[in-house]
């Protein structure tokens, strides 16, 4: 074959045309390693759940142990606006919360008394549907999880949870942190993040830091697969709500009467 | 030389001219859009900045102007498939001026649709993870399927009707002949490639329509597949394609009158045009009323406190002047023009377009902001007010699609010229030969003479 200059510039522009196509793909969609996911069939033989005593934890009226414990080791920004608000465990008015439980003949007090919310880790959970680059997943155990480097911030896992239970970071949220704690990541602007059930405590075997921080053993915690477990001695023979089960989301944050 | 041009050109001077002179009205627009688009490409650069807390977006209303932009935009652009493609295939022979302004009009403002959801992206830097990690799962992913395939094919369709006039801007000669050269993909205008031609007109307006409705019933479905109140609705596909072609037809009409005037095409783009459309916007007015009314007395009938929670909030609650004005704008308001012939004219139809057009914004507005401030459970603060970046964003969208429209009339004529010479020198006669096919002296054999033929 005859190789003259017209066909060595082809050859070198198809090469250099060839070879970027990957650096090019790479710097459009920066590649990001996900989280190492422990080994799958271990995690698979637990569901973890949780149980609330709405009496103990109207105790203390006013109390916020459990959520300023659980802010604080997350890196959740106090944004002091509405707007913006960051939570992953908050509390809402009971008449609010459970309208289906609300009657005329409730009292008057109680309907104003406040109920713990955080993400229900829904065993079948809309959210994870909904999300166009899988950010948001199921894992084997039933935590609903959130990569924080692979959301796009489209907001519309926000839109398919029947609970409120995301917040979105609409401006950089570090500012607004007050003590970072540096063993867990800090978000940027313009990503979705909610309760991750304390998975990185459950990985050093340590119960969530809610449950771990309320004085009042108000919430229980546990392995809802195993029936000797806490959390499944808690639930036995009482009355339990959960928030609007008839959506068919099955939370597995139950409410104890 | 001379005699060459005017072989060329005929008796359609007037369909050339708009891209060789540029008088003092073309200079203050460009300037005057180009201004808005530059306040608009500022608003988000400044969003890009600070992040989307510049948007009077919130924790409880997180779907804003953006998102009605989105569904908005691609509303629009269902008006450009439905004038050429559908009318083309019932040879309806008053379509040939207004096909490529129509269609030009779906190509340029389903860009802005796709833009929208990107501006309303938290990381647009990772935008590209939506095909890299795509989740098919997720109704977003429908979307960027169907709208994909909806910019390619009616890219396509404009593209082939453009062919012929490309070839006749060549053959004038001039400074940007090489340019004519290259897409006129060398038309000469043949028997054979006419033929063709043709064909793949035929072909793509067929496959255009289908694309057409998925495209906005995938694009209600992102709020239909939810299970929020008033979103979770079965109603929401046929419901968002019908006001798509609602307010995409009533684009059209406003595009059309803004060229007749701008470019002096009364003698191509006449009243006859306006009020054909209008007939059709008419029964788009109807129809649109006839959902809604559906979509609601559904909710109210089943009486459901959560649905009905968001249902008086926009009846009578903070969202009712909204909601009722957009009710007056598109249906009280242009049904009465639209239906009486005397109001029909120009001026009428394009007064009710403009309504349409507004109100249709609205209705999108009023769909998807009032769900979120209460969506199972009544939330605190929920409330919200667009800012100036949102507002200037959207200023800056529609100046930009009217400014590549400008643009576009600048290289290319927006009346299809060898249509309407067609139409002219051969359909008379076909049409005739059409209309003797149907009556009952002629023998059975005659009437397949030309199935699927454009006539």
């Amino acid at each position: 074959m005859e190789f003259n200059r017209r066909a060595f510039i082809k050859i070198a522009g198809l090469s250099i045309l060839g070879l970027s196509v990957k650096p090019g793909w790479q710097v459009f969609s920066k590649i990001d390693t996900p989280e190492p996911s422990p080994d799958a069939e271990t995690l698979a033989q637990r569901k973890w759940g949780m149980g609330i005593y709405l009496q103990k934890c109207w105790k203390d009226a006013g109390c916020r142990v459990c959520i300023d414990a659980c802010h604080r080791i997350h890196n959740v920004p106090n944004l002091g606006t509405l707007k913006e608000e960051i939570k992953w465990v908050w509390t809402e008015p009971y008449e609010k919360v459970f309208p289906e439980h609300e009657f005329e003949v409730t009292e008057e007090d109680y309907r104003h008394k406040p109920v713990l919310l955080l993400c229900n880790q829904c065993d079948d959970p809309p959210c994870v549907r909904y999300c166009p680059t899988r950010a948001t997943w199921k894992r084997e155990d039933g935590i609903v999880m959130m990569d924080f480097h692979r959301c796009i911030g489209c907001r519309y896992c926000m839109a398919g949870c029947p609970y409120g239970s995301r917040s979105f970071n609409w401006r950089d949220p570090r500012p607004f942190i007050k003590n970072v704690n540096l063993e867990f990541p800090t978000r940027t602007r313009g990503v979705v993040e909610k309760c991750n059930f304390c998975v990185e405590r459950l990985a050093q075997n340590k119960i969530p830091a809610c449950v771990e921080a309320c004085k009042e053993k108000a919430l229980v915690f546990g392995d809802l697969k195993d029936p000797r477990s806490e959390i499944r001695e808690a639930l036995k023979f009482k009355t339990l709500y959960q928030r609007q089960p008839e959506l068919g989301t099955k939370p597995k944050v139950y409410y104890i009467l | 030389m001379l005699d060459h041009r005017q072989k060329i050109i005929g008796e359609d001077t007037v369909l050339f001219e708009h891209i060789w002179k540029s008088g003092k009205g073309f200079y203050i627009t460009v300037s005057i859009l180009g201004a808005l688009v530059l306040l608009g490409l500022y608003a988000y650069v400044t969003q890009y900045r600070t992040g989307l807390a510049v948007t009077g977006l919130s924790r409880q209303i997180f779907w804003g102007v953006y998102i009605t932009n989105f569904v908005f935009f691609i509303g629009i652009s269902h008006a450009g498939t439905f004038i050429s493609a559908v009318l083309r295939i019932l040879k309806a022979e008053w379509r040939r001026p207004i096909s490529r302004l129509s269609e030009l009009t779906t190509v340029f403002i389903l860009m802005f649709g796709v833009g929208s959801v990107l501006i309303d992206l938290g990381r647009p830097d990772r935008m590209l993870y939506a095909i890299r990690y795509a989740n098919f799962q997720s109704p977003l992913l429908w979307d960027v399927c169907s709208i994909a395939t909806y910019l390619t094919v009616s890219s396509i369709s404009l593209y082939l009707a453009l062919i012929p006039d490309i070839a006749m801007l060549r053959d004038l000669g001039g400074k940007r002949e090489w340019f004519y050269r290259i897409l006129s993909l060398g038309w000469r205008g043949t028997e054979g490639q006419h033929h063709r031609l043709d064909k793949a007109i035929g072909f793509v307006s067929v496959l255009v329509i289908p694309v057409m409705i998925t495209v906005h019933t995938v694009v209600s479905f992102v709020f239909a597949m939810t299970i929020q109140p008033l979103w979770h609705s079965a109603i929401f596909g046929p419901y968002f394609v019908v006001g798509a072609i609602f307010s995409g037809v009533a684009s059209v009409i406003v595009v059309m009158a803004v060229l007749r005037k701008a470019y002096h095409l009364e003698n191509y783009i006449k009243p006859i045009h306006f009020n054909n459309i209008g007939i059709f916007l008419m029964a788009m007015t109807l129809l649109w009323f006839y959902f809604t009314f559906a979509e609601y007395i559904t909710i109210v009938y089943g009486n459901e406190p959560i649905h009905m929670a968001i249902f008086w909030s926009k009846i009578s609650g903070k969202f009712a002047p909204l909601f009722w004005l957009h009710f007056v704008l598109c249906f009280i308001i242009p049904l009465p023009i639209l239906a009486i012939r005397k109001y029909r004219t120009i001026r009428g139809t394009v007064i009710a377009s403009i309504s349409i057009i507004l109100g249709m914004w609205l209705e999108r507005f009023v769909i998807i902001v009032p769900t979120l401030t209460r969506q199972r459970m009544p939330v605190d603060g929920a409330y919200y007010i667009p800012t100036w970046v949102e507002w200037s964003i959207l200023t800056g969208c529609i100046s930009l699609f009217m400014l590549l429209y400008t643009l576009f009339t600048k290289v290319f004529p927006i009346v299809p010229v060898w249509e309407v010479r067609e139409g002219r020198e051969k359909a008379v006669t076909q049409v005739g030969e059409r209309i003797r096919s149907y009556l009952p002296e002629t023998g059975a054999d005659q009437n397949l003479l030309s199935p699927g033929g454009r006539g």
